[in-house]
């Protein structure tokens, strides 16, 4: 078995899940859904098991170019949905958020995007890519969920004014938007300044040096500071928190995305 | 004094200031940083002008930047201030003593009759609220006691130690930006230096680039040894990620580069009519050596080791590193030039090379030696140990804020007729339902008791 066999594997895994959560949406059968988040549970398994045979390949952490990175980016997020969902029962947010995934992979495995593991230039060889990247993703991936409930709390809002009435109580998605923000801030700190200042002090001897990437990863982090103020201090819940949401997640997918492409800096690399 | 002061302890502000300086930060990723007026103008025309004129071009260095951040820091130490004071009131001198009414506006609340004595129900009540870690204090008037029972309650100070870790980060910033040092040190091997402000000097001892088996550089290795009144104190290996630390000098591996003065040039002579006439020499340039069995002296002019023919026509070198190497060489028959000109190491074929007489040879500049120096960036930076005290005070906070909710209990105790009416609420100030299971495990087992 080798790593992009198995990367292959966990992605159909996921394309099943999706497709079981889809047909959840239309027949309200529960055990649908249920199959849908045993097959995302079993495609995190084998995606683990291929991201550990690449580090194993590569002989260093599995996020060192844009392929590895997005694949590890996709792993986070189930991660995260696997957590979120045991704990708060957000069934109908699969499918949107197995999604998000799949179009995560499906551009991980684009011929674009090289794939083959290239040694690592002097400035990542450091355990703090480990703590750097990892943490950093993970928060990220919370911020997706919160995205994604931020979203259906709108549409499920408009609905509930109309009268009509949706699928999970837009009180609930609120506050799931809410508690994935209350994991996602703390690990987006940690990972993303913390532990990025750190590194950037002893590879670069700066900890900062509002260099593209970090600049919006502050911006990023202000977003949500703005939410939790927002909501904690002026009491905004619902639409107007949702919005901060979904453009707080936005300024993370530039972060990501938008900075390695559009703008350059000392993140060169990935 | 006290409009100001209010003026200031404002969330509207600090919201409208977040934004503010959020809306900058973007405006400074989309306009590239640093750069030299010329190339404002040349992309931006007037607005080149304009940019910089507004600091815009250097805008997280800018005055009105930096006053943005300075407001903001005040903003957050008004605010801060403000509500602590009644935090830490409550923390520390609670009022235990409470009406009915105010337990019964709580969404966590109960209220029933136990058939012990006071008593009895209060010592039950305290040993299982004390058994789940809660700190009790306890008031009597009357017929009532009152008891009030917290735990983690230093999770209501999170958002401050938050707001501690940004200001110790702001002042962190503004000390390293005021007093940072930093300096590039080149070294070749055995070059000693000192720096300003420094009783010791460095010496690089040995410096090497090691490299994958595709080429690429792995790592360079400069060995350095501290100095203190020419006696070596210490020695380090420094590599990128891993610099050396002494007296509060951080030494980084920052880059390296070559020596191009002192070097030798590897020359391969071939016949294009022998296949077999190969002849390997080396040389210094300006140096001239015999053509073993041909009575012919070659030599190297000029070595360039990145290649370039400018605008003007002329020879030079784009950089300093070897991506193009180059050495004009000429050959001599007794005190007659026969031909010169240039050979490229990575295009053989390449090669321009002018004869006055017929010859047969050809030439491959096939490698050089160079020494090469290594760039030793030392830095001196007072505000970085305030960045990590800050940042440890912004985690403590976040995790003190988001996962240590505090928890209340409030209870209201009355004996009538041998009979105890209890009257109890609880206040979470985050995760209220595991309150909720807490609090009616709690009284659940009062109501148990005998």
């Amino acid at each position: 078995m080798n790593e992009s066999l198995l990367f292959l594997a966990a992605f159909i895994f996921y394309i099943i899940s999706a497709f079981y959560y889809f047909s959840f949406l239309f027949s309200k059968r529960e055990n649908l859904a249920r199959i849908g988040y045993k097959f995302a549970f079993l495609g995190l398994i084998i995606h683990t098991v291929a991201l550990i045979l690449r580090t194993f390949e590569s002989g260093h952490a599995p996020f060192t170019n844009m392929y590895e990175s997005l694949s590890f980016l996709a792993w986070s997020s189930i991660l995260a949905y696997i957590i979120i969902e045991l704990k708060y029962k957000i069934k109908r947010a699969g499918l949107y958020f197995l999604l998000i995934v799949i179009a995560l992979m499906a551009l991980a495995s684009s011929p674009l995007m090289p794939k083959e593991a290239t040694p690592l230039v002097p400035a990542l060889q450091s355990y703090w890519l480990w703590l750097h990247v990892s943490v950093t993703l993970l928060g990220e991936a919370f911020f997706a969920i919160a995205f994604i409930t931020s979203i259906m709390y709108l549409v499920a809002d408009s609905k509930k004014n109309k009268g009509i009435k949706s699928g999970l109580p837009p009180e609930k998605l609120d506050s799931v938007s809410y508690r994935c923000i209350a994991v996602g801030f703390p690990l987006f700190t940690l990972g993303g300044l913390v532990f990025g200042m750190v590194w950037a002090y002893y590879a670069w001897g700066r900890f900062w040096s509002w260099d593209p990437k970090e600049t919006w990863s502050l911006i990023t982090w202000f977003f949500f500071a703005l939410y939790l103020h927002t909501r904690i201090v002026m009491g905004w819940k619902g639409r107007r928190s949702a919005y901060v949401a979904i453009i707080g997640f936005l300024a993370a997918l530039i972060t990501y995305f938008g900075v390695n492409y559009l703008l350059a800096g000392l993140h060169s690399y990935a | 004094m006290k409009s100001l002061w209010n003026f200031f302890n404002s969330v509207k502000l600090a919201i409208f200031l977040l934004i503010i300086i959020t809306l900058a930060s973007i405006l400074g990723t989309l306009i590239s940083q640093n750069r030299s007026l010329d190339e404002y103008v040349a992309r931006f025309g007037q607005w080149g002008n304009l940019f910089n004129r507004l600091q815009i071009t250097k805008l997280y260095q800018s005055s009105w930047f930096i006053a943005l951040l300075c407001l903001f820091a005040l903003n957050i130490i008004v605010c801060t201030l403000t509500r602590l004071a009644p935090k830490l009131r409550k923390a520390f001198h609670p009022k235990v003593e409470i009406e009915a009414k105010k337990i019964s506006v709580l969404k966590i609340k109960e209220k029933f009759k136990k058939n012990i004595g006071l008593d009895t129900a209060k010592k039950e009540l305290k040993k299982e609220l004390r058994s789940r870690h809660y700190r009790l204090k306890e008031v009597k008037k009357e017929s009532k006691t009152f008891l009030l029972a917290r735990k983690r309650i230093l999770g209501w100070f999170g958002s401050d130690v938050v707001h501690l870790g940004i200001l110790i980060i702001l002042a962190g910033g503004i000390i390293s930006g005021a007093g940072r040092f930093r300096k590039d040190l080149i070294l070749s091997e055995g070059d000693i230096r000192g720096l300003p402000k420094a009783d010791f000097k460095v010496r690089l001892d040995k410096f090497e680039t090691e490299y994958y088996p595709n080429g690429s550089v792995k790592d360079w290795k400069s060995t350095l040894t501290v100095l203190e009144k020419e006696e070596p104190i210490l020695s380090k290996v420094i590599e990128v990620n891993h610099p050396l630390s002494y007296k509060g000098f951080v030494f980084y591996q920052s880059s390296y580069g070559w020596n191009w003065t002192n070097l030798s040039v590897g020359i391969w002579v071939r016949k294009r009519k022998d296949p077999t006439f190969l002849r390997k020499t080396e040389m210094k340039v300006g140096e001239r050596v015999w053509l073993e069995g041909e009575n012919i002296q070659i030599s190297v002019l000029h070595f360039i080791p990145d290649f370039v023919i400018n605008d003007r026509n002329e020879v030079t070198s784009r950089s300093l590193q070897p991506n193009n190497p180059a050495a004009f060489i000429e050959g001599w028959q007794e005190d007659e030039k026969i031909f010169s000109g240039w050979i490229f190491s990575k295009f053989p074929d390449f090669a321009r090379i002018h004869s006055e007489k017929e010859t047969d040879l050809s030439f491959e500049l096939k490698n050089f030696k160079a020494g090469q120096f290594s760039v030793i960036q030392a830095a001196k930076d007072p505000g970085v140990n305030f960045i990590w005290a800050g940042c440890t005070f912004l985690m403590i906070g976040l995790a003190l804020a988001f996962y240590w909710p505090t928890r209340e209990i409030k209870v209201i105790l009355e004996e009538n007729q041998g009979k105890t009416e209890v009257i109890a609420g609880g206040i979470a100030s985050k995760s209220r339902e595991a309150l909720q299971s807490e609090f009616e495990k709690i009284m659940n087992s009062l109501r148990r008791s005998r």
